[in-house]
């Protein structure tokens, strides 16, 4: 069973399908992968300056528009300057 | 159920799954659901320096619907058996 | 006619290219060619030996010169998902 139980509590990253990345802690989900993250931060990424943070509170993501879901490694998470990153926004999910 | 079964057996193995953003991740397959659905352990993303999004990213897990395709490691897949059970499969179909 | 084996609905035409080559289309301009091992109802596949061509046009500023270029791939053992499939069928005699 690929469940999200074990990310329940700590610092994750989302893809949607739309190509935003969002960090936050997931506080729950549910069967249709229906995410609510806590102290979540939209990252844009552009190729001409570092990574914008932009704060959004307490969210409840649709299950149907997510991407993926990677567990945050705390650790290299901080290690990484976000100032000094230059990269394209992620492509939207085409069909 | 068929493609479900299959993906059971390759638990722990290293795959490929690219999505259909064109992201590819080659991980070790720690388990899949009924939709799909997969967790990836120990990832790396194929193009890092394109994607740096994911550099502190080790575990994940995939939504099924974003799937375009998983490689798998031909070594460890039994093909004769497959096509055995697609055809019970598909007579079992035909029957409902 | 013997019944059992009667081809009925689209899916026993697949069942016949079990373990024979097939050729894919795929959305998004992409093509496959690979002997097919498994499928499901949803048109999920698995291939082996597969080799897929994606089709990349080049647009230029004059319709009339856009360049068509193929990328090509091969790979030992694939899972495809059926939501991406537009037809199976066998490789052209």
């Amino acid at each position: 069973m690929a469940s999200l139980q074990g990310f329940v509590d700590q610092r994750v990253l989302l893809i949607l399908q739309d190509g935003r990345a969002i960090v936050g802690v997931m506080a729950g989900f549910d069967q249709k992968s229906n995410v609510v993250l806590s102290d979540s931060k939209e990252r844009v990424y552009s190729v001409e300056e570092g990574v914008e943070e932009i704060p959004l509170g307490l969210y409840l993501v649709k299950g149907d528009q997510i991407v993926l879901i990677g567990e945050l490694d705390e650790a290299a998470d901080q290690a990484v300057d976000l100032s000094a990153i230059r990269a394209e926004p992620l492509p939207p999910i085409r069909y | 159920m068929l493609i479900f079964s299959v993906f059971k057996t390759l638990t722990d193995q290293r795959v490929t799954v690219e999505l259909k953003n064109d992201l590819s991740i080659t991980g070790v397959l720690k388990s899949v659901d009924q939709f799909l659905n997969i967790r990836l352990d120990n990832i790396k993303v194929l193009d890092e320096a394109r994607h740096p999004h994911m550099m502190a990213v080790k575990n994940c897990f995939i939504r099924g619907s974003v799937v375009r395709y998983v490689q798998l490691p031909a070594e460890n897949v039994d093909t004769q058996l497959l096509e055995d059970a697609t055809r019970r499969e598909a007579v079992s179909q035909a029957k409902r | 006619m013997d019944t059992s084996s009667a081809i009925q609905e689209p899916f026993d035409l697949i069942r016949l290219s079990l373990s024979e080559r097939v050729f894919v289309k795929l959305r998004g301009d992409r093509e496959l060619t690979g002997v097919l091992h498994a499928y499901d109802g949803h048109m999920n596949l698995i291939l082996s030996d597969v080799e897929e061509t994606i089709l990349i046009v080049e647009q230029a500023e004059d319709a009339a010169e856009n360049t068509v270029n193929m990328a090509k791939r091969k790979m030992d053992m694939l899972f495809v998902r059926g939501d991406g499939v537009i037809l199976v069928s066998p490789p052209a005699r």
